[in-house]
Formats: C-alpha cells, sequence, structure tokens
C-alpha cells in the first residue's frame, strides 16, 4: 500500500478519533480556536479547506482561484475550531490586496494555528512563503499536500527532517482524494491545544549588514513590547517601510499581545 | 420628418466628432492646453525660475537674465515682473544682468526638486505611465503639492534615495546626494562602469536613449570612442549612440578590478534548449512586476531555462523552481543571465 | 501618571521609527531583493537536505508531451478554436430541448393554470396582470432562457479549467491582447463572457494586473452572451434569410450572426487598446502567468461546484433584476395617460431618435425596460409592436410572448414597419448596448467604483448609438 508509509510518518501522534470529528459548514460561532489557511496559489489549499469543513468551495487548477476570505468550522473532541481560508499568495512581502488580506490575518488575526498548504512537489518555491510565515508565527502546521502527484513525478519529501528542519509538524496529504486528513485535523488540535511546542526556523542566510541592521532594531522593539513574538519580523518590516506595520506600532496594536 | 436628410446629418456628426477630439485629445486637445495656461500662475513662474536657476548654478554657470529669461516659455514681460517680485522677498540677487539664487531661493528650489523627484519615482513605483510620460507629469506636480503632503509621499515610498532616472533626492533637510561619476561620452576605451544616472531633458534626446532600451543599473565596457559615435558593450549586447546622446548619460567607472560580469546576457537572448542562472533583475524592472518576480523565484543563482515558446513565439515559459512561468520579451529583456 | 506613561511610550515608539528609517537609507534600495535572495537561499538549503527528485528534475515527461501539442505553431490555434466551437455548439444544440421544456411548463403550463387560479379566488384584474403577466412571466422567460445554456457552457468550461488547459489558452493568445494592451487571460474571461457577461466579469479575478484586470471588465460586454444569441439567432433567420434564395438561407443566417460575434470581438480589441491608452494608462501594469500542471478533473465534483457557484449565484441575480423588470413592463403598458398608455407615449416620443439610429420607438422602449435581462428583449418588442399597432393577436397589453413560427413573427415585425435596416441595427444594438443590470452590479462589486461601472455602462451604448447612426444614415443615403 503506497499510503501506508505516508500516514506512518507521523508516528508521535495519538491516535485519530474518527467519531470526534464533525463538519460544521459555515457555522463558525463560538468556536474555541481560530486556524488560518495559508498557501501558494493552486497548492490545493480550497480542497483541503472543503475537506475540513465539508464545504464545497469552488477549486480551480489556476492560480489565485480564492480571492475574498472564506470561512468555516469543525468540531474536533469537543473542540469548536473556525478556519479561515486566505487568500493564496505566493509571498508575504509584496503590497498586492491579496498578500495584504493573508498578512494582516496572520499578524493581528492572531490565529491558534496557522496551517500552511505547500506543493509537495514544488517545495522550494512553497518554502518561500512558509519562512515568512514561520517569522510571523511560531503556532504552525505545515501540510505537504498533493502527495500523490509528487510520487507521480518521483519526488520524495523525508518528512521527518523536513519537520526538524523547520521546526513544526508535518502532515503529507493528498487532499484531492482526503487522504491525510484525519491526520491533519489531530496535529492541528494538539498545537492549538499546546501538546505541541514549535521552534519555527528563522530565516538564517541574510547578509552581514542587513543582519545587524534588523537586530539593532529588533532589540529596541523587544525591549519596548516585551511580549512580540516577531520583533525581528517586525523589524524587516520597518526596514522595508511597510506602513501598516508602522501604523501598528503607532496604535499600539502589538501590546495586545 | 425634417431631420430626414442623411448627408447633412453625417456631416454634422463628423464636425462634431471632430471637435470632440480636438478638444479632448490626449494632451494636446485644446482642453487640456487651455486647462493648463489657467492654472499657470505666478507660484508656478517663481518655481520654474527658481529650479532652471538651481540647475545652471550647480553647473557653474553665471546666469544672465537675458539666457534665463530665453530658456523658459513664459513671455518676457511676465517673466521680469515676476524677477522683480522675486528679488524683493528675497529669493534673488541681481547685479547687473547676472541673477544669483540666494540661501532661502536656493533651498525653495531644493523643495521643487524633492517634490519633483518624488514624484516621478511614485509615477514608476506605483502607476502604469510610460517612462516618457514621468518627467511631464512631475512638471506639473511639482507646483501643486504642499510641504506635508511631500513628507507624506516620502514616507509612503519609504523615504527613497534616488529617483529612477538615478538623481539623487534631496531630503526632507534639504541635503543632497552628489551623483558620483563621469558622462559616457568622456570614458576612455575599456573602460568599466555602471550607468547610474539618465538625464531626462531635453525630451529628444532622452526618447532616444529609450528607444535604445539602456537600463540603468547596467554594466558596460566602452568599446568605441570617438567624434561620430560612442560604443559600448553591456548585457550581450552592442549599443552605438551619437556622442550628442552619449553625454546624458553618466557612468559610475569601476576604479578597482570588481568582475565585469562580461558573460551576463538578458533573459530575452536564452535559447530553447539552453541552460542558465540567474545573475539579476534589472532596475529598470520596478514596482509590484519587480516584486512578483522576486516572489516567484527568480533571484540570484536560480537555474533556468525555456520550457515552452508560444505559437506567435512572445511570450515564452519558463521553468524556474520546478514552475512553468510565462514572462514576455520585454521582461526577460530586463533579467539578467549567465548562460551555462 | 497613566498619561506620562503614554507619551513615552510614543516617544519610544517614534524612535523606533526614525532608527528605522535611518537604517533604510543605509542599507540602500536594493533590500527587497537582499531578502527575497534570503529566504530563497534557505529554502533551496532546505530542499537539498529533505528531498529526494530520483535524479529526474524539471516536469512531467506527459504533461511537456501535451504542452508540446496545445502550444505548437502548427495544433495550438486549430485545437483552441475546436474546443471553443465544441462548447459553443453543445451549449446552443444542447439548451434546445430543456428550453423548450421549461418554456412548456412554465410559460405554457403554469402561467395559465396561474391566471385561471386567479380568475377562480376573484383576484382583480389589475393585481393578477400585475403578479402574474407582469413579474412571473418576465422570471420565468429569464428562466427558460438562461438556464439551459448555463448549466450546460459553465461545467465544460470548469472542467477545461480544472484540467488545467485554459492557462494555456491565455499563453497562445497572450501576444494578441498584449497589442490592445491587455493580458492575455482576458481570452477567457471574454469566452465566460460568451456564456455569461456577469459571470465573465467575476472570471476577470484571475487576472491579477490591475489595468488589464478593468480592460477585461469593461469590454467584457462586448461578448456576445446567451442572453443575446437567440436574438441574433432569431433576427437573422427573419431578415438576413429572407435576402438571399431560400436553399441558402439558413446558412446566410448563420455567417450574419457569427459575423456579428467577430464584429464584437473586434470591437472588444479595438476599445481595450484604447482604454489601455487613454483612460487607463496609469492604472499598473504587470504581467506573468504560471502554466500549472495538468491535473484530471474530477467530474462530479466539477458539476456541482461549477452549477453552485456560477450558475445557480448568475442565475439568482437575474431573478432579482428580472422581477422588478417584468412589473415594469406590464404597468408602463396597463397604465393609462389621457387615450394611450405610458408604453404609447414612450414609444411615441422615442420614434424620431429611433429613426436616425435606424431603430424604432418600440425597440428603444423594449432595450430601456429589458436592461435586467435580454431575455425578454424580443417577447417584449412583440408584445409593444402589437399594442401600438393594435393588430390582433398578442396575448394582451403587459404579457409578453413569442411565437413558435419564425414566419409569423416575421409578420408582426414587419407589421411594425420593420426593414432589413432595422433588422441588421437591432443586431448591431444588442451587441453595443449597455451590459444588463446584474452584469453592471457584478462590475460595481468587483471594482468597488462608481467611476469605471459607469465607463463600462456608458461606452458600449455611445458605440452602439453611433455605429447605428452611421449604418443608417449612410443606408439612407443610398436608398
Amino acid at each position: 500500500m503506497e499510503n501506508k508509509k505516508i500516514t506512518s510518518a507521523c508516528e508521535a501522534c495519538p491516535q485519530f478519533n474518527p467519531h470526534g470529528l464533525k463538519k460544521l459548514g459555515v457555522n463558525a460561532e463560538n468556536t474555541d480556536f481560530v486556524i488560518a489557511l495559508a498557501g501558494n496559489p493552486n497548492t490545493g489549499k480550497s480542497t483541503v479547506f472543503n475537506a475540513l469543513t465539508g464545504l464545497r468551495q469552488h477549486t480551480g487548477n489556476w492560480p489565485g482561484k480564492t480571492v475574498t476570505r472564506a470561512e468555516g468550522a469543525y468540531q474536533y473532541n469537543d473542540k469548536k475550531y473556525k478556519l479561515v481560508d486566505l487568500p493564496g499568495t505566493y509571498s508575504l512581502l509584496s503590497t498586492s490586496q491579496d498578500e495584504e488580506v493573508a498578512r494582516n490575518f496572520i499578524l493581528f488575526g492572531k490565529p491558534d494555528v496557522t496551517v500552511i498548504v505547500v506543493d509537495a512537489g514544488r517545495l522550494e518555491r512553497n518554502l518561500n512563503l512558509v519562512l515568512q510565515i514561520l517569522e510571523i508565527t511560531g503556532k504552525a502546521v505545515l501540510c505537504l499536500n498533493l502527495m500523490d502527484e509528487a510520487k507521480r513525478n518521483h519526488v520524495e519529501v523525508n518528512e521527518r527532517a523536513l519537520a526538524k528542519r523547520l521546526g513544526i509538524p508535518v502532515v503529507p496529504t493528498s487532499a484531492r482524494f482526503n487522504k491525510g486528513i484525519p491526520e491533519l485535523i489531530d496535529v492541528v488540535s494538539q498545537v492549538a491545544n499546546g501538546q505541541i511546542v514549535c521552534q519555527p526556523h528563522r530565516i538564517t542566510n541574510v547578509p552581514k549588514n542587513i543582519n545587524e541592521a534588523v537586530q539593532k532594531l529588533s532589540e529596541k522593539i523587544k525591549k519596548q513590547f516585551p511580549s512580540i513574538p516577531n520583533s525581528r519580523w517586525i523589524a524587516f518590516r520597518l526596514l522595508e517601510g511597510d506602513e501598516r506595520v508602522v501604523e501598528a506600532l503607532r496604535n499600539g496594536e502589538f501590546e495586545l499581545q | 420628418m425634417n431631420i430626414s436628410q442623411p448627408l447633412y446629418n453625417l456631416i454634422l456628426f463628423v464636425l462634431l466628432a471632430g471637435l470632440l477630439y480636438f478638444l479632448f485629445r490626449p494632451t494636446k486637445g485644446w482642453f487640456w492646453i487651455i486647462q493648463n495656461s489657467v492654472r499657470t500662475d505666478q507660484k508656478t513662474i517663481t518655481e520654474d525660475i527658481l529650479k532652471q536657476m538651481y540647475t545652471w548654478e550647480n553647473q557653474g554657470v553665471d546666469i544672465f537674465k537675458e539666457d534665463l529669461i530665453k530658456s523658459l516659455k513664459y513671455s518676457d514681460g511676465t517673466q521680469e515682473d515676476v524677477l522683480e517680485t522675486m528679488e524683493k522677498s528675497m529669493l534673488i540677487t541681481q547685479t547687473e544682468e547676472v541673477l544669483e539664487l540666494t540661501r532661502s531661493g536656493r533651498s525653495y528650489a531644493i523643495k521643487i526638486v524633492r517634490v519633483h523627484r518624488l514624484w516621478e519615482k511614485y509615477l514608476a513605483e506605483k502607476t502604469g505611465f510610460e517612462k516618457s510620460e514621468w518627467h511631464h507629469r512631475a512638471e506639473k506636480m511639482e507646483h501643486r503639492l504642499s510641504h506635508e503632503e511631500t513628507n507624506i509621499l516620502a514616507t509612503k515610498l519609504g523615504n527613497p534615495m534616488y529617483d529612477p532616472h538615478g538623481d539623487p533626492i534631496p531630503t526632507h533637510e534639504g541635503d543632497v546626494l552628489d551623483i558620483e561619476g563621469e558622462s559616457l561620452a568622456e570614458l576612455d576605451v575599456d573602460t568599466v562602469g555602471k550607468i547610474v544616472h539618465i538625464e531626462d531633458e531635453p525630451d529628444v534626446i532622452y526618447q532616444q536613449i529609450l528607444a535604445e532600451n539602456i537600463h540603468i543599473g547596467s554594466q558596460i565596457r566602452v568599446v568605441e570612442n570617438s567624434k561620430q559615435r560612442v560604443l559600448f558593450y553591456s548585457e550581450g549586447e552592442e549599443f552605438v549612440l551619437a556622442p550628442e546622446v552619449a553625454k546624458n548619460i553618466t557612468i559610475q567607472v569601476f576604479e578597482t578590478e570588481v568582475v565585469f560580469e562580461e558573460d551576463a546576457v538578458r533573459l530575452s537572448s536564452l535559447k530553447k534548449g539552453e541552460e542558465a542562472e540567474i545573475i539579476g533583475i534589472s532596475k529598470e524592472f520596478r514596482g509590484d512586476g519587480r516584486r512578483r518576480l522576486l516572489d516567484l523565484g527568480f533571484v540570484k543563482g536560480t537555474p533556468i531555462k525555456i520550457d515552452l515558446v508560444s505559437p506567435l513565439s512572445n511570450p515564452k515559459a519558463y521553468l524556474v523552481k520546478g514552475t512553468t512561468i510565462a514572462l514576455r520579451e520585454d521582461q526577460a529583456a530586463k533579467i539578467l543571465i549567465k548562460k551555462r | 501618571m497613566v498619561n506620562l506613561n503614554c507619551s513615552k511610550m510614543k516617544n519610544e515608539v517614534e524612535n523606533i521609527i526614525g532608527l528605522s528609517n535611518e537604517l533604510r537609507w543605509k542599507l540602500g534600495g536594493e533590500f527587497h531583493d537582499h531578502i527575497s535572495e534570503s529566504i530563497y537561499a534557505d529554502a533551496s538549503e532546505i530542499v537539498e537536505e529533505t528531498v529526494n527528485t530520483a535524479g529526474k528534475k524539471g516536469r512531467n515527461a506527459i504533461d511537456v508531451k501535451i504542452d508540446q501539442i496545445v502550444t505548437s505553431r502548427k495544433w495550438g490555434f486549430p485545437i483552441m478554436f475546436l474546443i471553443l466551437g465544441v462548447i459553443l455548439w453543445i451549449t446552443i444544440i444542447g439548451a434546445n430541448y430543456p428550453s423548450s421544456l421549461l418554456a412548456e411548463l412554465l410559460l405554457d403550463t403554469i402561467h395559465p393554470a396561474l391566471k385561471s387560479g386567479a380568475n377562480s379566488i376573484g383576484m382583480p384584474w389589475w393585481l393578477s396582470g400585475f403578479l402574474i403577466d407582469g413579474v412571473y412571466l418576465a422570471l420565468a422567460w429569464v428562466i427558460a432562457v438562461m438556464l439551459p445554456p448555463m448549466a450546460i457552457f459553465f461545467p465544460l468550461f470548469t472542467l477545461l479549467e480544472d484540467f488545467g488547459y485554459l492557462p494555456r489558452v491565455a499563453f497562445n493568445l497572450d501576444y494578441l491582447f498584449k497589442k490592445a494592451g491587455a493580458h492575455g487571460k482576458q481570452a477567457l474571461t471574454m469566452s465566460m463572457g460568451f456564456g455569461c457577461n456577469a459571470a465573465g466579469v467575476v472570471a476577470t479575478r484571475i487576472i491579477d494586473s490591475p489595468r488589464e484586470r478593468l480592460i477585461a471588465i469593461i469590454t467584457n460586454n462586448f461578448s456576445l452572451c446567451n442572453g443575446r444569441w437567440p436574438t441574433q439567432i432569431l433576427i437573422a433567420s427573419i431578415f438576413v434569410g429572407a435576402i438571399v434564395p431560400e436553399a441558402l438561407s439558413g446558412t446566410a443566417a448563420v455567417f450574419a450572426v457569427i459575423g456579428i460575434a467577430i464584429l464584437g470581438m473586434v470591437f472588444m480589441f479595438a476599445s481595450s487598446w484604447l482604454l489601455s491608452k487613454t483612460v487607463l494608462k496609469g492604472q499598473v501594469s504587470t504581467f506573468n502567468l504560471e502554466l500549472p500542471p495538468y491535473r484530471p478533473p474530477r467530474f462530479w465534483k466539477t458539476l456541482y461546484t461549477s452549477l453552485i457557484d456560477r450558475t445557480l449565484i448568475v442565475l439568482w441575480r437575474a431573478i432579482v433584476f428580472a422581477a422588478p423588470a417584468g412589473a415594469v413592463i406590464w404597468l408602463i403598458s396597463n397604465i393609462m395617460i389621457g387615450d394611450h398608455s405610458i408604453a404609447y407615449w414612450m414609444i411615441d416620443s422615442l420614434n424620431g431618435f429611433g429613426w436616425l439610429i435606424g431603430l424604432n420607438g418600440v425597440i428603444l422602449v423594449a432595450y430601456i425596460v429589458a436592461i435586467p435581462a435580454n431575455e425578454i428583449v424580443i417577447p417584449t418588442v412583440l408584445m409593444l409592436t402589437v399594442l401600438v399597432t393594435g393588430m390582433a393577436g398578442g396575448a394582451g397589453a403587459g404579457v409578453m410572448f413569442e411565437l413558435d413560427s419564425v414566419n409569423a413573427t416575421g409578420d408582426i415585425l414587419r407589421a411594425g414597419g420593420w426593414t432589413l435596416l432595422t433588422a441588421i441595427n437591432l443586431m448591431l444594438f444588442s451587441l453595443l448596448h449597455n451590459p444588463c443590470s446584474t452584469t453592471i452590479y457584478t462590475i460595481y462589486k468587483e471594482t468597488k467604483s462608481v467611476k469605471w461601472t459607469a465607463v463600462a455602462t456608458l461606452m458600449p451604448l455611445a458605440m452602439g448609438f453611433v455605429v447605428t447612426f452611421l449604418v443608417a444614415q449612410i443606408w439612407y443615403m443610398f436608398s
């Protein structure tokens, strides 16, 4: 069985409890946790969303399908999870509207867990977004989607090494065929409940002069806002002249952590 | 019905259409011309005079009143009047026929230059206007923005240092960086350097440079420099310019032996089957388009090759980091690669 | 004390921002590039360590094979046109049967049943007329004409989309669209417009460059939509088919309709070019087009989602707009001012202008009240023609109708003063006029701008007036 190997990647996880799952569709009131769904366009993000919530959003093989933010919910082991499907983006650094929506939600919406959906066959390009998100939030799960396609193209991903390198749990899935979704639900619940603590990767290959500047700035930010988990990323954004972040600093949006 | 004269109707229609065309055609329409001339007031003339004097003083030229009046497109009489007012309000001083900027006149001029260059930067980064239009639009805008608006604009743009032509943008405090470099027309054969500035005035010459597809930030090597022509090599292509045109391009000469990327060529020259590595994206590739390409993985060191050519041969699709991405020819011309 | 803390905090924040500005200045202008490079450097290190491609780099061999064929010089264009042609053919032919079934049910069975029901419970004539002949009939008409073709067209299109073929079409055609200042993906939104302009406008979301997206939105109306095909076909068969020998009349009508559709594309390209050079030149323009891997579409799921996502939503909006239109049509034909109905007065006052552009008052009034849905133009025209000429036939004031026989329809129209010029200009005007209100509303939703909505609405209308005026005047001159 080709899928046996994939599912066993999550060895440490307790068994998924199929009776604990209830798909709640759009009924997203009074939830215990907020889960953000981020990812590049065309990685099957919407398919994952549909698989989790039981909704049927249209998912096209066409980059940039989901333009607005979609919301849905599911229940697992007596906890309710609200799922927010963010627009598919290649990055969070640019100024396009989609990226603004995705970035603002991850930064200011403070989701309990961010699930990052990536195309297993095109990992390198997808990591661009993953590494940026990990600079913002540590509470993340990597959903290694389109495993079936990757397999067909002879791409093999060492999930354990990847999880270790990124410092977050990695769950292989083929959302189109509903494979790996139970494992994903379980891992998300563990991160949300604090049973798994992540140690997110931080970008290392930064040129020396930039690194110095970032460090200088980030220390100042930390001194002012000791509770900010992502002072380094804010420093990056300030150096880029990101107006929204400047505004957030001025309004004290970062103090309410 | 008395409107049943098709010929008259048609003639009337043609006349009406013609009138509308002449009134509203882009830039040269009468309506726009009238609108502009209404807007031309004392302030505009003052500011244009200050800017012209600032430019000449920077070049070390003595400013004769006569020359100044001739160089601007306003009527002589108005200019005389404006100059008189300017002298009274201590923006300029006059000794015989030679004019000079006072300190406050100079700082006023720098403010205008700041608005002009910031606006060009804004047009380049945040709008889709063609390069050839930036200057004219900035010429109008420089008289309209207040000091506060200018500072807000600068913040929005992230306080940039240079305008898209490579000119330094004066700071809020009025400091101006110098452009370090020499005119392309004066370089010796085999000099290696980088284009740091392209002058956008006069328009005729600037349009010629634009037509040649010469980019700011490109490395060049001078191959020939004579009275008839300047020939240089850049990004895998040869460029020939008249000295008159070359004069308007400033080159920062590499003093130490910086490795001249002799084998750096434009992506547009890549052929099917060849493999290459990306060196970088030209500075001429700006704004959202540039950031998007970086996000897609068009970064230094990335292997690239042609995946598909469309039936009309433009655009071409390139394989980058496992993904097929189509780019148009003019975009590919602004990406530098090294063939393997 | 609190205040003091607060202002101290403000100071600190300003300090941080000031420092960041200073540092940015020192680092120079290539900060963004360096950051992107750093992130990708990390990414490639990680991939190096964790991914094994079994020595095979590049794309799937089957994908490459398919791409080589569908983007080749020789086969690229023929395959594209073949697929579009087949889809349109299946839509038009396939929609006939369910359409007539629905018409029979909604118009010929339920409508009379409702009427007699209303009579038996003693409903006043004006109420049953308003509700059943006005509101209900317009709704029924829109559903019968609109639903079947959309329910066929959109799933087919969505299947192609899910498979991954559509980006290849954009790739093949981009050069042509670039010449007009537009994006290759506009080829797809345009094709979608052949189904429904509102859906075409929504589809422009795939274009991520602001300028090109606006162009695609504003020019989508030049794609002849499902609501307008039947009008074109009917008028062409009656009038164009009649001027050639009988054996050729069918062919001539088909060519006339295709000619109008192609003319629409010509207008689309021309106005795209004009817009990109004038009002839209300041909008940001970027280009990149990802060609995703092919994926076998999941048939049933696609069918379901495309029905829900596109067909039903668009249909719902059309219904919302059609109901009041039906009411208005009934009201203007039944409310009297002096000796005549409002409709009569409107037609009378518009006849002069109608003549100037080779149409007539009836057609103009029909287009005014049928802004919500082009589907009801012909029924309204027939009803109004009978109303003003006072001829026998029809179903009564304010009751739209259509006839099964093409010849009988032609007789009514000719009695209303129609000539070949009226027919040609109606076909042109049906192509070149304001989008239906569903589309206008959708444009507003997508652009969130009154200005661009107004441009998209008025530009084609102005073009329609100019073109029909010129055709009419030249026609009058030579006849």
